[in-house]
């Protein structure tokens, strides 16, 4: 038998304790009454001989239970051949998830996590099976299992560690619950064969707050995945951010002449005081102030939003920096100047652009230009030759006069290649135009002129043209009255659909489908003859509805994010693009070549990349993902290597327990017969005085 | 020196055991026991019976005791005459008891209160026998209860009664029963001190000489019991000191040798008090008969009548014993 903490043996000395006790005699408690003690003196308890040793039972129940418990407390083992470890066999199977976002670039992280990566590589036995992922906005793998398992044992280590020199930190967010799915379903993938050892992912990460894991939570973790957080810590806390607060697109705020950027610093942060102003790259590389930058107070944990003015005296500035900030990597926001979007729309008929009795002068002001938006209304008379460009640069077109048969047919065929017609009649004369752009003949209208006047009905609040109108603040078209419109007959119109109707009953606004385009009928116009709608507060935000349907107006965002994926505008008619859309990778401004033209984004880190502060342990742990500890292996001498084979054979055995449980059982034993001596002797004790 | 009750020149196998008298339980009948035992015992009696001594007739008046009326005298003269005597007793005795709470330990059945009770009784009832007029003083740390010298069996159930009255004193104080005696009797008379003098003598010798400067005869009965003599006590405990309450834990066997030696001290100095004083002093222990009590103090009563008869009797005209 062997001993885990030997010292308590010791305590086994104890046992001269009851030994030493039981040779004084017994200092009795008995009470006994005498006449008068004036001659008596007090007498010491006196020590019997051994060989008067009283009570041998109790004496050798107590030494034996101050034994056993010195034998527990010393922790006893009998040793045996370790066997072999059953899990020291079994192969793992590891994704090792590797942070390379732009937090990461902060000092000190990326060595540390390499250092991380190699020691985990180091850690791993032959049979176990490693895969290597960075990781951003979107795992990637950098050594997956099945290159893993084709290189020779010796290299695969080797393999890894040099693939991981290859990469460093990018300027991505972190996409941390996507990663975390990623890493999982490669471990489920066993290529056809029932993986028996443990599966693991090791994270090795800054662990920021700002890394996104809300998918995690529409993801079932598999059973037999675990995960061990590897996180590395920076060495400096202080990291301020600079945030671009990009305008609304309907803003009436002057976006020439400020931007407003977010300064936030992070919780744990030791400085305060930052200097905020536009930049320039010098020739040697360095970034200088343009004009005077402006003194920033931002306290730990919170965050300023500040409007700096553009400094017109030095134009094609796109460089805002923070200075005075311990990490640099989000200390710089690129913005471009907001361009105006311009937007065509093509006119087709005969109206005089100054006749307040006609549509078009209604037309031309409803549709004025915004900061962002301008619109340009191109007038063509019907009666003559329409150009193919005013038809392809117009995103909507609209009808209101007789066309040629052959300009109708031209008009068909963009509608049908996806164009956005408005066919909006003056008279029931126009009807045959109709029947040449939906491709019937027959179509017929007639004008109705109701007695006193007609009304909107029965309206498609659903559909994408009235929907702004659904809320009931701002669905009663009962206001604007009809004084005449033209009776058409929907059924007559394939794929129509009737979106509101008059109160006769008769359609007031169809859309008919066209191959990849669109019709929309108007029944009645706008201008005065026909009804109030053009001075109704209704029809500016019916024609921007028609608009946004006909694809002119486009929401792009103000600023884009590195790993954003930007749609490319098209290029010039007759030239063939190569690239559809144009990937960010990293921040600064992106310029972009489509023909003659360039188009210009300005790309910024993600904002959640400044929220440094680490991510709360049990995060993961809420969106059921479970957590274990990291290994620390020590580093094992020959005499520690025994003592933790004892430990460990002693743990399992726990012979402790049965000897605390024998003491207890000893001194119950004990006790009953200390009671019982006790008794029978009172019961022969005589009474000594009355 | 090992202290030893007074032994009895009497053999002691014709007396009742202790242990066997103490078993009854009426304190008259013990002392009716002991004293018609010891006359059995004597078949003679060597003192004579009651006398009278008539001296004078007064006048009649209210409130005298009719019994003494001289009805003879009524008849021929018609006038009520009392008569009256020169002394009711031959000898007046008084008997103080200690009843400390010292008295309340025995190791042999009974206490010595009890035989000191007991052996109050026997001589109060031996006394009543021979006509003579007897008193009880109990006392404790002060005097609990005292009946003054007189002769009638009313009285000496009056005097068993108080002696078997419990005591509610807890130390002992000879001095206080010594004082009180003194200022209450004023004939000469006898005083036999009933106690374990378990409490220091200091002040005992001046009280005993004023009690006998006027003119008392003074006779001790010391009462142990026979463990205290010997310290026969066989486990270590405890031990609790009956008046004072103190505790103590003792061995014995091992205190039994320095016990010995104060016990004896003491005992010798109140023997050498006695001696000094002309006083006689009885040790008796608790398990010894008392007959053979009753005939010391017997002995001694004869010894001392004849060594101071003649003095007496010039002061005192009775007195037989």
């Amino acid at each position: 038998m062997n001993f885990l903490t030997p010292l308590f043996l010791i305590g086994g000395l104890a046992i001269a304790g009851p030994i030493i006790f039981h040779l004084i005699k017994r200092t009795t408690r008995e009470r006994r009454l005498f006449s008068s003690l004036m001659f008596l003196l007090p007498t010491p308890p006196r020590l019997s001989k051994r060989s008067r040793l009283e009570h041998l039972l109790l004496l050798l129940l107590r030494c034996l239970a101050l034994g056993l418990l010195a034998l527990g407390f010393s922790r006893p083992f009998f040793k045996q051949t370790p066997l072999d470890d059953p899990t020291a066999v079994q192969p793992k199977r590891i994704v090792v998830l590797v942070d390379v976002s732009a937090s990461m670039r902060r000092t000190g992280l990326w060595a540390a996590a390499r250092e991380r990566v190699e020691a985990t590589l180091g850690n791993v036995s032959a049979v176990d099976q490693i895969a290597l992922y960075t990781f951003d906005r979107a795992a990637t793998p950098l050594l997956p299992f099945e290159e893993w398992n084709r290189t020779p044992a010796t290299d695969r280590a080797a393999l890894a560690k040099a693939r991981l020199a290859a990469v460093s930190p990018g300027w991505s967010g972190t996409q941390l619950g996507t990663a975390l799915i990623t890493a999982a379903e490669a471990l489920a993938e066993s290529d056809g064969k029932q993986f028996p050892g443990p599966r693991q992912i090791v994270l090795v990460s800054d662990l920021q707050a700002g890394s996104r894991i809300e998918t995690l939570q529409a993801y079932e973790w598999p059973k037999n995945v675990t995960l061990t957080v590897e996180a590395v810590k920076a060495s400096r806390p202080t990291n301020a951010g600079l945030q671009f607060v990009a305008e609304s697109a309907d803003t009436s705020r002057a976006a020439e002449t400020l931007v407003r950027v977010r300064v936030s610093n992070s919780a744990d942060a030791q400085r305060e005081q930052f200097k905020l102003g536009w930049t320039q790259v010098s020739g040697t590389g360095e970034s200088v102030f343009v004009g005077k930058p402006i003194d920033v107070y931002v306290p730990p944990g919170q965050s300023r939003v500040i409007a700096l003015p553009i400094i017109k005296d030095a134009p094609g500035l796109d460089r805002l920096e923070l200075k005075g900030d311990d990490e640099d990597f989000d200390n710089v926001v690129w913005v471009m100047p907001p361009g105006q979007q311009r937007l065509n729309v093509l006119w087709l008929g005969n109206d005089e652009p100054a006749n307040p009795r006609q549509p078009l002068f209604f037309l031309r002001r409803a549709l004025s230009d915004t900061p962002r938006l301008g619109v340009s209304v191109v007038a063509r008379n019907s009666t003559a030759q329409v150009l193919p460009e005013d038809v392809a640069n117009a995103s909507v077109v609209f009808v209101s006069d007789a066309l040629s048969a052959v300009q109708g047919e031209a008009l068909r065929a963009q509608a049908l290649a996806g164009k956005t017609l408005v066919f909006a009649p003056k008279s029931a004369a126009v009807a045959a135009t109709l029947g040449t752009l939906i491709g019937r003949e027959g179509v017929a209208m007639t004008e109705v002129t109701p007695t006193n006047y007609a009304m909107f009905a029965e309206i498609d609040f659903k559909h994408p043209l009235f929907a702004p109108f659904a809320d009931p603040r701002f669905s009663d078209f009962t206001k604007i009255h009809i004084w005449k419109y033209r009776k058409l007959d929907a059924a007559g119109i394939p794929d129509a659909r009737v979106l509101a109707r008059f109160d006769s009953g008769d359609p007031a606004v169809i859309e008919a489908a066209m191959g990849k385009g669109r019709l929309f009928v108007l029944t009645t116009g706008w201008q005065p003859d026909d009804s109030q709608l053009a001075v109704s507060t209704k029809f500016v935000p019916l024609l921007w509805s028609l608009l946004e349907l006909g694809g002119g107006v486009s929401a792009a965002p103000a600023q884009w994010f590195v790993g954003d994926t930007a749609p490319l505008p098209p290029g010039p008619a007759g030239t063939e693009q190569t690239e559809k859309d144009v990937r960010f990778t990293q921040p600064g401004i992106r310029e972009v070549k489509i023909g003659e033209r360039t188009v210009r984004f300005a790309v910024n880190v993600d904002a959640n990349e400044s929220r440094t502060a680490p991510l709360a342990a049990d995060e993961l742990e809420r969106l059921g993902v479970p957590l274990t500890p990291a290994e620390t292996k020590p580093v094992v001498t020959g005499d520690s290597k025994i003592v933790l084979q004892g430990v460990e054979e002693e743990n399992r055995q726990k012979l402790w327990r049965w000897f605390i449980a024998a003491t207890l059982a000893v001194l119950l034993v004990e006790s009953a017969l200390a009671g019982w001596t006790a008794r029978k002797e009172n019961s022969k004790q005589p009474e000594a005085a009355t | 020196m090992a202290v030893a009750p007074t032994t009895s020149r009497l053999p002691s196998a014709k007396f009742i055991d202790a242990q066997t008298l103490m078993s009854i339980r009426s304190l008259e009948l013990r002392a009716r026991a002991v004293v018609e035992g010891f006359w059995s015992g004597m078949h003679r009696s060597p003192y004579h019976g009651f006398s009278v001594e008539f001296t004078e007739y007064r006048q009649y008046t209210p409130g005298d005791d009719p019994r003494y009326l001289d009805w003879r005298v009524y008849a021929r003269s018609d006038r009520y005459v009392i008569k009256k005597y020169e002394d009711e007793t031959n000898l007046r005795c008084h008997l103080l008891v200690d009843q400390s709470r010292s008295m309340n330990y025995g190791s042999r059945g009974h206490t010595k209160s009890a035989y000191a009770a007991t052996l109050a009784a026997t001589l109060g009832y031996f006394l009543h026998l021979q006509g003579d007029a007897t008193g009880l003083l109990t006392f404790d740390d002060q005097v609990r209860d005292y009946l003054p010298a007189r002769h009638g069996a009313g009285h000496l159930r009056q005097l068993l009664h108080a002696l078997e009255r419990p005591s509610a004193g807890r130390t002992t104080d000879l001095a206080a029963p010594l004082e009180r005696i003194t200022s209450l009797i004023r004939r000469r008379a006898l005083v036999a001190l009933v106690s374990d003098f378990l409490t220091p003598i200091d002040q005992l010798e001046r009280k005993l000489v004023a009690l006998g400067a006027c003119g008392h005869e003074v006779s001790l009965f010391h009462v142990l019991d026979r463990a205290e003599l010997n310290l026969g006590l066989d486990q270590p405990a405890m031990f609790e000191d009956l008046e004072s309450e103190r505790t103590l834990y003792l061995d014995p066997e091992a205190a039994r040798p320095a016990y010995m030696k104060k016990l004896d001290e003491h005992c010798a100095a109140l023997r050498a008090m006695c001696r000094k004083l002309g006083i006689s002093c009885h040790l008796l222990a608790t398990d010894q008969p008392l007959e053979t009590a009753l005939f010391d103090f017997l002995q001694d009563r004869l010894k001392r009548g004849r060594q101071f008869r003649p003095a007496f009797r010039g002061s005192n005209g009775g007195g037989a014993a």
